[in-house]
């Protein structure tokens, strides 16, 4: 697992900037939150880390590797910077059945087939889909789907893995147990985890770390307890209190 | 040496592709009509730009009069069309018709049917020799060569360009309106002409221009109705001139052919100034149940007159040519005289037919592959990037399919008679050029189509691909494309159809062995076979190949495409 590193990154369309002068350090092993209300920037600030949009300024490095610098003219693809990512609406192909959904990955790097039926295998069962490989996504219900989606995001060994409000369209029971089940695997595989979410509850239990984004902008950076006891201004104090 | 190292970081997606389909595009949608109209402005006899053979084309009483009976007959159509198609639009979806649904598919079937295998089968009906209704009658009473027989024929078709405009415009409708004016008090004719045509206003003015535009530019029609009695339009002045075999005649039809391009590019910004303007935003995308009006005692009278009215655009012409087919000896009615020697005759001794048969075949398959996979291409670029320049392929892809079949033909001949750019070889005379034609008029069904298609599939199946590792024509390959098969199957169908039976075009580019059905249907009722069983059989062909290809559309796309 590795690092995650903005420096200075901005995005903007024209005229309308929609991330400013970002600036964060997410450490090898780390599970850090973006919070904020919808419309503050957090979702593009994850879709630049795995090169699904480009920011037009600043510095973004996996580890020390400069995966985006629009100013020296560096961007990797999205299919070379080695990061899971796990989609809100979960994104499960619905003409792969469990299995090829979670072996694309393998399949398209051109990995040996034994390995790959060990390595889905087990993945599988880390995230107790074991059992129900040859299903397809259509026979799933929406809790199956988000892991089939989280176990095709941790199959390839990731660098980083990144969740898009994965739990937004579960129900609030499931939402619980998968709170704990995610935050588990990333004790026990040591993941480095970027999480956004608007959802103050799954952001102050599941982090290390929390960033609250508004409007483009990142207002305060902390652990939960720090953000919780000192916030910064009137705005986290409210969005924290809801 | 120092070995010199080049980036190429444009080369990742789908960036080099765009380039070479806008190359691509350029060259066969947009480059041959330039090279028409400089043909039309720069080959006058002194050299330099002239408007000499536009004027001669004005002065001429024979083409001027061309350019008013087009104008006319347009008009006429557009007029009966319209007069047909809004009171059947409206009965069939806001009343309380017996069988609506099913007289909804049957009324919207010509639209599928080449309107010249209309014009023969009125042939047989109505012409004033020895047409069926005249035998019937004992005297001779219709004439189909004429202007009113050519305004019905071109209607008896088109009319389904503004019926199927309106019934989706009247099923996206909101009957909440309409139900409102109800309860104020409105009587339902009051509701119709205050509220529901004002709203369907855009999309019956945008299916009567197409119906207009359609009129003008076809030619199979005029040429099998209008020119026996002597009634030129302008896309079979064209051909006239065009046939003539000289460099004037190619320069003549030119001149004639930008003035055709000319209307058609008019109508066509009309059409989008006016939508605009007249676009409420009060049609809705969500369909909601209307309740539907009680048409009291009239709903036994108007359902006859339905089904009267599709007997008359469809049964009726189908039975002229089975008739005519089945006919050993034209204009008897013993039943002696029924038999196959027709089918006989084209199958067996006519030895073109099977050569036109496989190149129809050929054509079709080739022109159907090419045109969806490349309209996929196109509409992949155009809606799932964001790329510069992206709008430009759509505008260059809408421009054969905008004009009339009978100016592409033309340009491509004019373009590319010559070695292919410059170097290669010639296209003309060749199968290749009438594959071109194809596949630049009919790609705009496949970018619609698949279009359509990628706009039911969220992004994120893609993006899930590349973080996964994908490359993007991976990802075209494992996700976009099985993803998109309903929509690509429905497109290549919807391109072979027109494909297999295509006259407009196929009449001016084909050669020596280039017979295709629709040219040998077209020589055997213009002037082989002038007891007309032949044509017939050949129509039936066509009618069975597209009943057959509806049937499998509506089947593989579960009734989402197909009439």
């Amino acid at each position: 697992m590795s690092s995650v590193s903005f420096e200075h990154v901005g995005k903007s369309y024209g005229s309308v900037d929609v991330i400013r002068d970002f600036n964060l350090e997410v450490k090898d092993g780390e599970f850090v939150s973006f919070l904020g209300p919808s419309g503050c920037g957090k979702t593009t600030c994850l879709r630049m880390v795995a090169g699904l949009e480009k920011n037009t300024s600043g510095v973004i490095k996996i580890d020390s590797e400069v995966v985006s610098s629009p100013s020296s003219g560096v961007f990797i693809p999205p299919e070379k910077r080695l990061v899971g990512m796990v989609f809100q609406s979960y994104a499960v192909w619905p003409h792969f059945n469990v299995f090829e959904n979670v072996a694309y990955p393998l399949r398209v790097s051109k990995t040996k087939k034994s390995e790959i039926e060990s390595r889905v295998h087990a993945v599988l069962d880390l995230v107790e889909l074991g059992g129900l490989e040859k299903r397809m996504p259509n026979q799933l219900s929406g809790g199956q789907q988000q892991r089939v989606a989280l176990a095709r995001g941790l199959v390839m060994e990731p660098r980083v893995l990144l969740l898009d409000e994965p739990l937004s369209n579960l129900d609030a029971k499931l939402r619980g147990k998968m709170r704990q089940d995610i935050r588990e695997i990333q004790q026990r595989l040591k993941l480095t985890v970027i999480y956004v979410t608007h959802d103050q509850l799954e952001a102050t239990t599941m982090s290390d770390q929390m960033v609250i984004m508004n409007k483009g902008d990142m207002v305060q950076v902390g652990s939960p307890n720090e953000v919780r006891e000192n916030p910064i201004n009137e705005f986290v104090r409210d969005f924290l209190n809801q | 040496m120092k070995k010199i190292e080049i980036k190429f970081p444009s080369l990742q997606g789908p960036v080099p592709l765009l380039t070479l389909g806008i190359l691509f595009l350029f060259t066969v949608c947009v480059y041959p009509f330039v090279v028409l109209l400089g043909k039309v402005f720069f080959s006058a006899e002194g050299g330099g730009f002239s408007f000499q053979y536009l004027a001669e084309i004005l002065e001429s009483a024979s083409t001027y009069t061309a350019i008013l009976n087009t104008l006319l007959i347009a008009t006429g159509t557009t007029l009966l069309c319209s007069f047909i198609a809004i009171p059947l639009a409206w009965m069939l979806v806001r009343t309380n018709l017996p069988g609506a649904s099913r007289l909804r598919s049957w009324c919207s079937l010509p639209y599928a049917i080449p309107p010249y295998i209309g014009a023969i089968a009125w042939i047989y009906l109505a012409n004033p020799s020895n047409g069926i209704l005249n035998l019937l009658l004992g005297k001779s009473i219709f004439n189909v060569y004429s202007f009113g027989g050519l305004i019905w024929v071109m209607s008896s078709f088109f009319f389904t360009f503004i019926l199927l405009s309106l019934l989706s415009a009247l099923d996206r409708m909101d009957s909440s309106l309409e139900e409102a004016a109800r309860l104020s008090g409105a009587r339902p004719t009051q509701v119709f002409f205050r509220i529901t045509l004002p709203l369907i206003l855009p999309a019956l003015i945008s299916g009567a221009l197409l119906v207009f535009l359609a009129s003008a530019a076809s030619f199979g029609v005029p040429a099998l109705i209008g020119s026996p009695a002597r009634i030129f339009l302008m896309t079979t002045k064209i051909y006239t001139f065009q046939k003539m075999g000289s460099l004037r005649g190619i320069y003549l039809a030119a001149a004639l052919s930008s003035l055709l391009l000319l209307f058609a590019l008019v109508i066509l910004v009309l059409n989008q100034r006016l939508i605009k303007k007249l676009s409420f935003q009060v049609v809705s995308g969500k369909a909601s149940r209307p309740s539907l009006i009680d048409l009291g005692r009239w709903k036994n009278p108007l359902f006859l007159g339905i089904l009267c009215f599709v007997g008359l655009v469809l049964v009726l012409p189908l039975g002229g040519i089975l008739i005519t087919a089945l006919s050993s000896v034209q204009g008897r009615f013993s039943f002696d005289n029924f038999g196959l020697q027709n089918f006989r005759n084209v199958f067996f001794g006519i030895s073109e037919t099977p050569r036109a048969l496989k190149n129809s075949l050929i054509l079709g398959v080739g022109a159907a592959t090419f045109a969806t996979f490349l309209g996929m291409l196109l509409s992949y670029v155009q809606w799932k990037t964001k790329l510069k320049g992206r709008r430009l392929l759509d505008i260059f892809a809408s421009l054969p399919y905008a004009a009339p079949g009978t100016v592409v033909a033309l340009a491509l001949i004019i373009s590319f008679s010559g070695p292919f750019l410059g170097f290669g070889p010639s296209l003309y005379n060749t199968l290749w050029i009438l594959w071109l034609a194809y596949v630049i008029k009919f790609l705009s069904f496949s970018i619609r189509t698949t279009g359509d298609g990628f706009g039911q599939i969220d992004d994120c199946l893609a993006e899930a691909a590349r973080v996964s590792g994908a490359s993007w024509w991976v990802t075209l390959k494992t996700i976009w494309y099985p993803l998109m098969k309903p929509s690509l199957v429905a497109a290549w169908f919807l391109i072979f159809m027109p494909a297999f039976s295509e006259l407009t075009m196929t009449v001016l580019l084909t050669g020596p062995g280039m017979e295709t059905v629709g040219t040998l249907l077209f020589q055997l009722q213009e002037y082989a076979d002038v007891s007309g069983g032949g044509a017939a059989v050949l129509a039936l062909v066509i009618i069975c190949a597209v009943a057959l290809i509806n049937w499998l559309v509506k089947l593989l796309s579960k009734g989402k495409y197909g009439l």
